[in-house]
């Protein structure tokens, strides 16, 4: 009997080990360098395949995989924990870039050759996230966006509407479009995300592009400095849709695609998902006119993407070499062809028609980055702006926000203000 | 008086069952047409909504099981959901056996059961980043790590339902094996485990189901593995800048397929035997 | 004395691996997340001990309470409407029915869909189809989308749960009925009770425990929604469908908060716990009283 019972336990012990042992696989050895990007962006998951093969056809040294997963937030966090990190992420210019510099994943740059091709206005967009002012560069800037109002090119044409340059030239705009009929903008609140849209593209132009650090620095409070910003958002809100919060991004997309609202305030990101239901559309964006003085108004623009070597890439110059790749000319054009994006990178880069209407303030460099980018994403400033769109009490929602900002910012503005006390105050 | 009751049919309860058979059949109705209808037909009024696709092409399926890389991730998905099924069955019922003989005059067993079922309660989200990190550590960022951690999670409810079961059983046939001369081990394989056979189909269809659906496991454990399971796969079709609801019901209706035929199989077992196992 | 002690050795052998193995995979983690639970980590790089804090701010933080309050009334309602419908489920189709075999395998097939998948085909009926036949009947409420309604949003969700989760429990009913000798329902036409009556006073006794474990899974299953909300409102709007996992995963995996979220998720499984006890020992007092 007991005999039985010890081969039965064994059976079981073995049954438990057989199910662990295949995790046990070790790597293999080879004069090859493996290197691996995981980057945020799935909608371009495409053009990253593409990239991966043309970049492995040519080189022999080094073998690159590229993954395009959908939940990359979730994903880059596990595997940061796990401490599995990739060679390089292709991350956006917001806070969780902030983060990463803070916690000293990623790797300094600085020397990278490369760099002095990119536009300077957008290292300094990722100097600004800085949480606290470090030496060194932590990205490479790839392509921006740009937020603003998408339009109906044939639209406008067919009844001789023009480009609005001012906020009263966009209300009068608006009243004229209704009366024909036509509703003016379309909105998809139901995702909630896409309140900052016309939020961010607001913002930029009424409120200081150093609102969010000077509040870390106790030197001013949102309340102050959004009020206009809100109350403009409202007014927009009102010429759309009667339940803007019934339709997601999907829904206002194919509504604009089928020529239901003559205008769309959201990102050029958007504009491939429009012709994918309306691939003959003519759409085309101009900068929103915040202000009444025209010359106040500036472009929303941040850093889309942009790739990161972590500092536990073994091989950081075959990295740098992948980067090299990536930022030949005709890849970047290839890949704001496929997305309808900026590039980062100075050159004679051929924008897509549908930036037409933003392309001067491109060129000249008027461009501020997305005030949300410095929001930290768990305090949720999209659902607190829905609620606002929704609750319509301007006062409620400002103080609000300026509350929320205290308490999930605590441990942020704690470093920002040490810093400042051991530096002198930000200039 | 009995033979005449058995023998009426009651139509106007039928009748109504099949009416409510509509709130089940409208939105698989939904799931299908938009299935087949190309992003171009997707409209905004209802017509266009509840309308029949232009044209029954299979052209997205194709497509959907292109993106999703169906055959290998259909395989993964059914290597685990096998496996999860067939240890669960084996370890829990053992567990089961066990726990439920004892915990009525031990402490100690009576301990590991409210211990194990307490299990139940614990939220995926705060074992999530601990987990990825314990299983990095030891080397289980893989399907032999899910695997093991899907029959500690469905360990508890399976526990639940075979410690329950197994009061339905007479303890005297057990007694009858040992007095032939059987260790119970050998007890628990010959005659226990055939008659749990029920229960086993239970647990098995609900295990499974849960295995076959989930997302977060295999994302949370196995990121960056180039390994999907059919789940993970079609979250491809749903990104925040723009969802294909085409290719994603038709990837659904794709991978609901086998787990239909599954609980087709086991449907009998599961009407005929179980749950009052929990229940005792 | 030797076959006690080999049966003994047996059960031993049997419970330590497994027991192990969930230690392992369960309690270590769990504790790993309490740990985090006093620190302000945020998922990577350094953190510090922060005490009590988190716990401390959980109680002045107006959306945990909000949280708090949607995932309970929800878990109330669904668990209700849940139970009343598969009860009466279970009974029609456990009567003398045409096409038995047919209408069970039917009504389980919500069970088998992904819970994902059932909120994408309903966010598409309450968004597009629901306000089209509000307007044809002409009720305000009904015109607009359900899910647009800070008011009302809650109400679709308590919809997908109760579709979803009907199945299971209707299920587990009708196995409880099957346990109903027939003799009971003869001696009940003796004493000439007839519907309700006859449900209550003869059928429900006999299948509280059945109603019990529905309670107790209904009850936890709802208030550990989430992918009804990821489908259906990602917790708008303006966070009226915010439930405590959607908040817990929302803020400690995407955003940066993952301390202070271990800490909600250590009191919300505490209060899940309880209810869950409390609920055990409501209805076994009621068993007893029957």
């Amino acid at each position: 009997m007991k005999k039985k019972n010890a081969v039965s336990a064994a059976l079981a012990a073995t049954m438990l080990t057989a199910a662990i042992l295949p995790g046990c696989s070790s790597g293999k050895e080879s004069g090859v360098t493996e290197i691996e990007i995981l980057q945020y962006k799935p909608e371009a998951a495409t053009y990253f395949d593409q990239v991966e093969d043309e970049f492995n056809e040519t080189h022999d040294d080094i073998r690159l995989t590229i993954s395009s997963p959908n939940d990359a937030s979730t994903i880059m966090r596990t595997r940061f924990i796990r401490e599995d990190y990739p060679d390089i992420i292709g991350i956006g210019g917001d806070i969780n870039y902030s983060y990463y510099v803070d916690a000293g994943i990623l790797a300094d740059v600085s020397d990278y050759a490369g760099l002095a091709d990119i536009n300077p206005s957008y290292i300094d967009i990722l100097e600004n996230l800085e949480i606290v002012p470090t030496d060194g560069t932590y990205g490479v800037p790839y392509v921006a966006n740009a937020a603003g109002i998408l339009y109906n090119r044939d639209l406008f044409e067919e009844h001789g509407w023009e480009i609005p340059e001012t906020w009263t030239e966009l209300i009068d705009l608006c009243e004229e479009i209704e009366a024909e009929g036509i509703l003016p903008f379309y909105f998809g609140f139901r995702d909630t995300w896409t309140c900052l849209a016309p939020w961010n593209a607001l913002a930029v132009g009424l409120a200081p592009s150093d609102t969010c650090q000077n509040v870390n620095a106790g030197e001013t409070t949102f309340t102050e400095e959004y009020r206009e910003t809100a109350e403009k958002c409202l007014e927009l809100v009102s010429y759309g849709p009667d339940d803007p919060f019934a339709y997601g991004y999907n829904d206002a997309c194919t509504a604009f695609a089928n020529g239901e609202s003559a205008m769309y305030p959201i990102g050029s990101y958007a504009v491939p998902q429009i012709l994918s239901v309306n691939p003959d559309m003519n759409i085309d964006s101009f900068v929103m006119p915040g202000n009444d003085n025209a010359a106040d108004n500036t472009l929303n623009s941040g850093v889309d993407l942009m790739f990161a070597v972590t500092e536990e890439c073994e091989n950081k110059d075959a990295a740098l070499e992948v980067i090299d790749f990536l930022l030949e000319d005709e890849n970047i054009q290839a890949y704001i062809d496929d997305q309808n994006a900026i590039p980062c990178k100075t050159g004679d880069f051929q924008l897509a028609s549908q930036l037409d209407g933003m392309t001067s303030f491109i060129e000249s460099g008027n461009m501020t980055d997305y005030q949300d980018h410095y929001y930290p994403s768990e305090m949720a400033a999209d659902a607190l702006i829905q609620t606002f769109l929704i609750d319509e009490d301007v006062d409620a929602f400002l103080s609000d926000f300026d509350t929320r900002w205290q308490r999930y910012n605590r441990d942020i503005i704690r470093e920002v203000q040490e810093y400042n006390e051991e530096h002198g105050t930000a200039e | 008086m009995y033979e005449k009751m058995k023998a009426r049919v009651n139509w106007p309860i039928t009748i109504l069952l099949f009416i409510g058979l509509l709130t089940i059949a409208f939105p698989l109705y939904m799931a299908i047409v938009i299935a087949f209808k190309q992003p171009s037909e997707m409209t905004t009024s209802i017509s266009g909504i509840l309308s029949l696709p232009e044209l029954w092409s299979l052209s997205n399926f194709a497509q959907a099981m292109e993106v999703t890389d169906f055959w290998r991730s259909l395989g993964n998905s059914l290597l685990v959901t096998v496996a999860t099924v067939l240890l669960s069955i084996v370890l829990h019922s053992l567990m089961g056996f066990a726990v439920g003989r004892n915990k009525a005059h031990s402490r100690f067993y009576n301990f590991v059961y409210l211990f194990i079922v307490s299990g139940m309660f614990v939220p995926f989200a705060i074992l999530m980043m601990p987990l990825a990190k314990q299983t990095a550590e030891m080397h289980l960022a893989n399907w032999a790590g899910v695997i093991l951690l899907y029959v500690v999670f469905y360990m508890p409810m399976n526990l639940l339902l075979y410690t329950g079961y197994l009061v339905n059983i007479p303890i005297a046939l057990e007694e009858a094996a040992r007095v032939d001369g059987a260790s119970t081990w050998r007890t628990f394989w010959k005659i226990i485990f055939p008659i749990m056979k029920p229960m086993h189909a239970t647990v098995a269809v609900i295990t499974a189901l849960a295995v076959w659906n989930d997302v977060m496991t295999p994302l949370v454990i196995m990121a960056g593995s180039g390994q999907n399971t059919l789940p993970l796969a079609q979250l491809t079709f749903q990104t925040q800048f723009g969802t294909n609801y085409n290719l994603a019901f038709a990837s659904y209706l794709l991978a609901l397929i086998p787990i239909i035929i599954f609980y087709v199989i086991c449907q009998k077992q599961i009407i005929n035997g179980v749950v009052n196992g929990a229940v005792k | 004395m030797k076959k006690v002690n080999d049966s003994k050795r047996t059960y031993m052998l049997i419970t330590i691996p497994i027991l192990a193995l969930f230690v392992c995979f369960n309690t270590v983690p769990l504790i790993r997340g309490v740990i985090y639970s006093f620190t302000n980590f945020k998922g990577f790089g350094d953190y510090d001990w922060v005490g009590l804090r988190n716990y401390m701010d959980l109680f002045t933080d107006p959306r945990i309470g909000n949280s708090y309050l949607f995932t309970i009334k929800l878990a109330i309602v669904a668990t209700i409407v849940t139970n009343v419908i598969s009860l009466i489920l279970a009974l029609g189709l456990n009567s003398k029915i045409k096409g038995k075999t047919f209408l069970r395998a039917a009504y389980f097939v919500p069970n088998v869909l992904g819970a994902l998948v059932v909120g994408y085909i309903f966010q598409y009926i309450f968004t597009y189809i629901l306000p089209e036949l509000g307007k044809m009947i002409g009720s305000e409420t009904l015109s607009t989308s359900m899910l647009s309604s800070t008011s009302l949003a809650w109400i679709a969700i308590v919809v997908v749960c109760a579709w979803q989760n009907i199945a299971m429990n209707t299920i587990i009913y009708i196995s409880g009925l099957q346990t109903v000798p027939e003799d009971v329902y003869e001696a009940g036409d003796l004493d000439g009770a007839t519907g309700w009556k006859k449900f209550r006073y003869l059928t429900f006794p006999l299948i509280i425990p059945f109603f019990t474990i529905n309670m107790v899974l209904c009850v936890k299953n709802f208030l550990m929604v989430f992918d009804q909300i990821m489908a259906m409102t990602q917790g708008g709007p303006a966070q009226s469908t915010e439930s405590i996992s959607h908040l817990i995963y929302q803020n400690g995996m995407e955003g940066g908060s993952f301390g202070y979220q271990s800490a909600n998720a250590v009191v919300f499984f505490i209060v899940i716990v309880v209810i869950s006890v409390a609920q055990m020992s409501i209805s076994s007092k009621k068993e007893e009283q029957l």
